[in-house]
């Protein structure tokens, strides 16, 4: 495959793709993992998505309107087709809804859209969709449900749905060698217009030294999951660059206020002093990470600015462990491999020196994720996270670790369950901020986690592709393009 | 000797049946699929609907139960994760395994018995001196390693072969040197220690005295007569080059049950990993099997228990 001086004078239209692993199945309502969505991204379209920026805006559906706070009514566009020629109808999006939500289907993302108890056809290019109670965050969650053809989805069942999938992307399924590669064509019927590479190709490569060598000797063009060590090492390539780029990902330490030395106000305080956030951004991600002072990016819907956090302070906090009589109390620190164990073992190090004994718990992560979901007995007095609801939303993060009798949260202030619970009750954006600017308060007072950084994707690529990743991971093949 | 097969046969059962069970069992104590498979923000009640509708929340023996009765149909069963049938999942790699660990078994075989031979043959010389170094790097050097080694020389530097992949037959020589390195190691020692000992016996000597050419003994005669450890260890590095290629095919993105089994593992995909285990366990048996079988046909002095004496 090497490239003739012809060749290199004209611009490239194939794109090869490594990915860490193969993806999970190509049905978009069946896996979410970062790899599958990587994939199918390119041959569906949603009923709605992100711009660059982040803002939502029109995809299948062109616009909406709230009838009342829990109906919202879509226009959907009539200038869509599948890939088999046939058009794109309001059943399709009420059958794609339908398909998600049976519990029967037995989809994962079930829980991102069973506030939906209704979808019906509203007019020739209209969608109803009524929820339970008022869901602020629904739209955000629609920005990942796929539009699937219902006619062929029901002529050929979901097992070779599953392997040839089909759909109204800028790109076909073309085949899949599974394990090897998965290969999409070009569908230039498509309503937003043809896309300017023909071919794209998805290779398995779990190796991260193997992706580079890929990189390098022109195998690949672009792959994911780089690490900040080798970001930096990638740094002085002149054939290839890096694409990083914040997530709505949030690295955090969750402390146990209901077990263990955390459930003293004083140490949860002395652990959020005792934490150096610049030192890790620097030294453990090279600066591919931002620092937070909540448990909450910027990309999240209900990031406050302003909320008052706890500084790098070792001396405070060493005050704090004494008066609180808990110097050499011993602090579990519950992790898995799928957490990064440079962190871990730094925390460690900090928690020690300000007098608190931290003793790591490693296991494997679904043994980790029983143990932290469990009662607070079992949960460990601390451990790192790197959470992302996909939904971009405050709603998505603080919910689900902090509210009372939630899985993840090892903590209970009716305060706080009172803030978010408001916060989910309205749709009227302006007052959601203002619940979130008290429950982020509430947290910096009872400091049942400490927020330390946003996580930053690393792409690398060929100079030549011209791209910019999304806080969003959606790698949309229709958005680069090849230069000289 | 039908006797003995018979007796085989049911130990063979026996062994592959103790393996599932333990793996069966192992991998469903430590946690199941659905905390893997739900977004994170999942409330105990989702997680918990969307573990009864997988049927994880049965007791052990109940799905142990199901799953043998699945198995005494024929049938391998659905992986949760890719919604496929196992035997389609699994199936699709066995051809990429098998191609890799032939090439593999063919650079060790290839490599490793005339190295053997000649540092046997030549002990003490300066070939003895050149060879045994190669020996040693492929005993010691991890695949993980010479891996990327081998990656960075010839395919980023060199250009040479393929940085990854399975595309055609220049993909497989890098895995297949960086897979049968030990194992070219293995047959080395173990042919040059064979070789030693065959040589210094009494009737090495004697061919010699008749004036037998040095290559005719040694292929001829000592090759035949310490076939019998090479072909144990044969049997077993063919196994281990079949079940033992997980780094390997992770490095080199080979498309193969290593890393299958590597992406189930992880995915706590418990059926595919079930299948990938009866067919390593199955091949293990069958394998010591047809070595057992050969003994008699190399050395007619070794009798099966059982057989006519």
């Amino acid at each position: 495959m090497s490239l003739g001086a012809a060749a290199l004078a004209q611009v490239k239209d194939t794109l090869s793709v490594d990915l860490p692993g193969q993806p999970a199945t190509l049905d978009p309502h069946i896996q979410w993992d970062t790899d599958s969505y990587h994939v199918y991204r390119n041959i569906f379209d949603n009923l709605i998505t992100r711009d660059p920026s982040g803002k939502i805006v029109p995809q299948v559906a062109s616009a909406w309107t709230y009838r009342t706070p829990t109906e919202i009514e879509f226009t959907i566009r009539t200038d869509i087709k599948f890939h088999d020629g046939s058009a794109l109808t309001p059943e399709d999006v009420v059958f794609s809804v339908k398909r998600i939500t049976d519990p029967a289907f037995k989809s994962p993302q079930l829980t991102q859209f069973n506030s939906i108890i209704d979808a019906r056809v509203a007019g020739p290019d209209k969608v109803l969709l009524v929820t339970e109670k008022p869901y602020p965050v629904l739209l955000a969650q629609l920005v990942k449900l796929s539009i699937v053809p219902k006619a062929h989805v029901e002529k050929v069942g979901a097992e070779k749905f599953n392997l040839e999938p089909m759909g109204s992307g800028p790109y076909k399924f073309a085949g899949w060698q599974r394990g090897v590669r998965v290969t999409l064509e070009a569908n230039d019927a498509y309503w937003r217009g043809k896309p300017a590479i023909r071919t794209v190709t998805f290779q398995n490569v779990a190796d991260e030294a193997t992706r580079i060598a890929n990189l390098k000797s022109g195998r690949a063009d672009i792959t994911r999951a780089i690490s900040p060590d080798q970001a930096q090492a990638l740094k002085s390539e002149a054939r290839l660059k890096l694409l990083p780029v914040p997530t709505e990902r949030v690295g955090f330490l969750f402390i146990n206020a209901q077990w263990g030395p955390g459930t003293d106000l004083r140490v949860r305080r002395a652990i959020a002093h005792a934490i150096d956030r610049k030192l890790i951004v620097d030294a453990l991600y090279g600066g591919f990470a931002t620092p937070v002072d909540v448990v909450l990016t910027p990309a999240n819907f209900g990031y406050v600015s302003g909320i008052p956090s706890y500084p790098f302070d070792p001396v405070r906090a060493r005050a704090l462990v004494k008066e609180a009589g808990a110097e050499g109390a011993e602090v579990v620190f519950g992790t898995s491999p799928a957490y990064d164990q440079r962190l871990v073992q730094a925390l460690q190090q900090m928690l020690q020196e300000v007098g608190l004994k931290v003793t790591i718990r490693m296991t494997d992560h679904p043994t980790f994720l029983r143990r932290r979901q469990g009662n607070p007995d079992e949960a460990g007095s601390i451990s790192t996270g790197l959470w992302s609801c996909g939904c971009q939303d405050a709603d998505g993060v603080i919910n689900p670790l902090f509210r009372t009798g939630s899985t993840w949260a090892k903590y209970s202030n009716p305060k706080f369950d009172a803030a978010i619970d408001a916060a989910r009750a309205t749709i009227d954006d302006a007052e959601r901020l203002k619940h979130y600017a008290d429950a982020l308060r509430i947290l910096y007072e009872d400091v049942p986690g400490v927020g330390m950084f946003q996580y930053h994707a690393i792409y690398a690529s060929r100079r030549e592709v011209q791209w910019q990743p999304t806080a969003g991971e959606s790698f949309a093949v229709f958005d680069m393009k090849w230069q000289n | 000797m039908s006797r003995y097969l018979l007796g085989r046969a049911a130990q063979s059962v026996l062994a592959v049946f103790g393996v599932m069970t333990i793996v069966f069992v192992i991998m469903r104590l430590s946690g199941d699929p659905t905390l893997l498979l739900v977004p994170e923000g999942a409330t105990r009640e989702q997680i918990d609907a969307l573990r009864a509708q997988l049927g994880f929340d049965r007791p052990i023996a109940v799905q142990y139960a199901d799953y043998l009765w699945t198995l005494g149909r024929l049938d391998l069963g659905q992986s949760v994760v890719q919604r496929l049938p196992v035997w389609r999942i699994v199936g699709e790699r066995i051809p990429y395994t098998a191609w890799l660990a032939s090439t593999a078994l063919a650079f060790s075989v290839g490599i490793g018995i005339p190295v053997g031979v000649a540092t046997a043959v030549w002990r003490g010389t300066l070939v003895e001196r050149a060879l045994m170094p190669l020996v040693l790097v492929g005993q010691s050097m991890p695949t993980f390693w010479s891996g990327i080694l081998l990656i960075m020389l010839f395919g980023v530097g060199l250009g040479w072969l393929p940085t990854s992949g399975a595309d055609d037959w220049r993909a497989v020589i890098m895995p297949a040197v960086a897979l049968g390195g030990l194992s070219m190691a293995t047959f080395a020692r173990i042919t040059r220690t064979a070789v030693m000992e065959e040589l210094g016996k009494d009737y090495v000597r004697a061919i010699r005295a008749k004036g037998v050419a040095q290559p005719v003994v040694v292929i001829r005669h000592v090759l035949r007569n310490g076939a019998v450890p090479i072909v144990t260890i044969a049997a077993l590095e063919i196994a281990n080059l079949l079940a033992g290629a997980v780094i390997v095919e992770t490095v080199f993105a080979w498309p193969g049950m290593g890393q299958l089994a590597v992406q189930s593992i992880q995915a706590r995909d418990f059926l595919v990993v079930q299948a990938i285990v009866l067919l390593v366990s199955v091949s293990y048996v069958l394998l010591n099997f047809a070595a057992d079988m050969l003994y008699g046909v190399i050395d007619p002095r070794i009798r099966l228990r059982g057989g006519p004496r």
